[in-house]
């Protein structure tokens, strides 16, 4: 059963793997990369149906600025992205009003960690439903 | 050599010499009058009104012209405003010799006056200018009573109250001219080293408290640093238990499962403790609210509706009344609402089954005031002044819940003080405690 791609770009691996068996568990292909250049390059060899991306790997806005790279690719820009930061936390920035502005953060949905198992499939099948 | 004061008070002491100069004004009218109608002292009444006249259009110059330079916060230079207060001593010493002049010279024991300015120029000014202003004092009085003496200026003598002729007596005049000189120099000298001592004094005390506050800021930094490390790891280790617990990855037997579950639960809490110590920390250390207006009101209901559950639970009525005033503040809702959250489950679960809880809120001048009453177990008096501090908990409270991070109220207390307003509790005559927290309806206020 072949349920979609999704593309892990953290820099835990620990966190990548609980990620990678919960969503194996379902039917999802999973591939990861450690950092947002690795990222890219998954990206070119196979196009996901998802991304999931943690906001601090390196530096602490590294998955920001991957986030808002892809959203200005036409390649890639349609492709949903689960963000993982506490909302409100890593930044101090407000994300309900700055999710509102499309050019700045332009993200689908945002998960905590930890990963609770039903609240991540919960969310990733919401994502693949929509897009 | 700096002013004891910085330029913000120094502005501050400006106005005052001008509220000073409105009773000096006054209290001359006021002594001309009573000298000339009821002393019977033969004074020149009019020159001396018109002195007081002139004095008052002075004054309502002075405040025009400092009002002018600090106008809508318009900070102006300390140098300006010492120059300020430099050119109003001056005059004010020119005018006191004036008004000498022309009420007995010499004769007139309100020479003393001069000590005022003396002291007044120690305290606002540089040592140099206070010596300087001495010195000014000196020439303008010395002038006075020698010319007078002479008989280069005219004496207006003060018929009725002094001696004739004493003005005369060149003995007389450079004896109390001697006294007066020694006099203003030593007060100037005595007054700027008492204000030495205390600039001495406030220095240190406020390098220490620089230095504290230094301290205190590389001890959050070095806390939030340890707690978002922490946080990583614990989220891996979390995130791997979970899937254990949830058997994803194979069956567990019941004891596998028993000691997993543990582990969870152990996670959860320690997870718990990092994220409340993370935010606290991070909050002291940014401190930077995002500020909007809300509505209090609709927060509030979010608060009571997440804390319904666990009040069935344990059978609690909880019960509230808002004024219906109160809507819309000034701040930051979602943490409002967090703090409000926090302080209602903490009502439920100090309250035994079957209790009660009770939210009130009110509009109270420029400030809402919340409170939360309930018939719980109260706070011991002991604990009472320590509960808002940093894992503090309170022994009855550590018999329920052993656990606790003793963070809630440290971070509610951060939450209120950091909009403006004050947090405190206080335990019922009948039993069980009511936390009270005020916030300003618009943050400009600050409380007193």
């Amino acid at each position: 059963m072949r349920r979609g791609t999704i593309l892990i770009i953290d820099d835990d691996p620990d966190i990548t793997e609980a990620m990678r068996i919960i969503l194996e568990n379902k039917g999802y292909e999973v591939r990861n990369a450690l950092d947002s250049a690795e990222g890219m390059n998954r990206l070119k060899e196979a196009k996901p149906d998802l991304i999931i991306l943690d906001v601090m790997m390196r530096t602490s806005q590294e998955g920001f600025e991957l986030s808002r790279e892809l959203k200005h690719n036409v390649q890639y820009k349609d492709i949903p992205i689960l963000m993982l930061t506490a909302v409100k936390q890593k930044t101090g920035l407000d994300f309900k009003s700055a999710a509102g502005d499309e050019s700045w953060l332009p993200v689908e949905e945002y998960l905590d960690k930890p990963i609770k198992p039903n609240v991540l499939l919960e969310k990733v099948d919401d994502l693949l439903r929509k897009s | 050599m700096e002013s004891l004061f910085k330029s913000t008070s120094l502005i501050q002491r400006a106005y005052w010499l001008i509220k000073l100069r409105w009773v000096a004004i006054g209290a001359l009218a006021a002594a001309t009058f009573v000298a000339s109608q009821f002393m019977g002292v033969s004074l020149p009444v009019s020159a001396l009104y018109t002195i007081a006249a002139m004095l008052v259009i002075y004054n309502f110059i002075l405040y025009d012209l400092l009002r002018y330079w600090t106008w809508a916060g318009r900070e102006p230079s300390e140098r300006r405003i010492g120059g300020i207060l430099t050119c109003q001593i001056s005059a004010d010493l020119l005018i006191l010799a004036t008004i000498l002049h022309f009420s007995g010279g010499i004769e007139n024991p309100f020479f003393f006056f001069f000590a005022f300015h003396m002291m007044i120029a120690s305290i606002l000014r540089s040592r140099l200018q206070s010596y300087l202003q001495a010195t000014l004092a000196v020439l303008l009085f010395g002038g006075l009573v020698v010319f007078e003496a002479a008989g280069v200026l005219n004496h207006h003598g003060l018929e009725g109250f002094a001696g004739h002729g004493l003005y005369r007596d060149w003995r007389f005049v450079f004896g109390t001219l001697f006294v007066f000189t020694v006099t203003l120099y030593l007060l100037v000298y005595m007054t700027i080293s008492i204000g030495e001592q205390l600039r001495k004094q406030q220095g240190s005390y406020e390098r220490a408290n620089a230095q504290l506050e230094g301290k205190d800021r590389l001890k959050n930094e070095y806390v939030l640093r340890l707690t978002h490390d922490i946080k990583g790891h614990l989220a891996a280790v979390q995130s791997c238990l979970e899937i254990v617990c949830d058997e994803m990855v194979g069956p567990l037997n019941e004891r596998q499962k028993d000691l997993v579950e543990r582990a969870c639960r152990r996670t959860s809490k320690c997870m718990a403790f990092i994220t409340a110590l993370l935010k606290l920390t991070r909050m002291k250390l940014t401190g930077q609210l995002e500020m909007e207006r809300f509505s209090l009101r609709q927060c509030i209901f979010n608060s009571l509706a997440s804390v319904q559950n666990r009040a069935q639970g344990k059978s609690i009525a909880v019960s509230h009344q808002i004024d219906p005033a109160v809507d819309e503040i000034l701040g930051e809702a979602v943490l409002i609402e967090e703090t409000l959250t926090n302080m209602l489950f903490n009502a439920v679960k100090y309250t035994p089954d079957g209790g009660k809880v009770r939210l009130e809120v009110k509009q109270d001048g420029v400030f809402i005031r919340v409170s939360i009453t309930d018939t719980g177990i109260g706070v011991p008096d002991a604990d009472l002044p320590h509960i808002f501090e940093e894992f503090y908990r309170a022994n009855n409270a550590r018999a329920i819940e052993r656990d606790g991070t003793g963070l809630g109220l440290a971070f509610a207390k951060q939450v209120v003080e950091r909009h403006g307003g004050r947090i405190w509790a206080q335990n019922n005559p009948n039993g069980g405690a009511t936390f009270i927290f005020t916030l300003p309806r618009n943050t400009s206020q600050q409380e007193p």
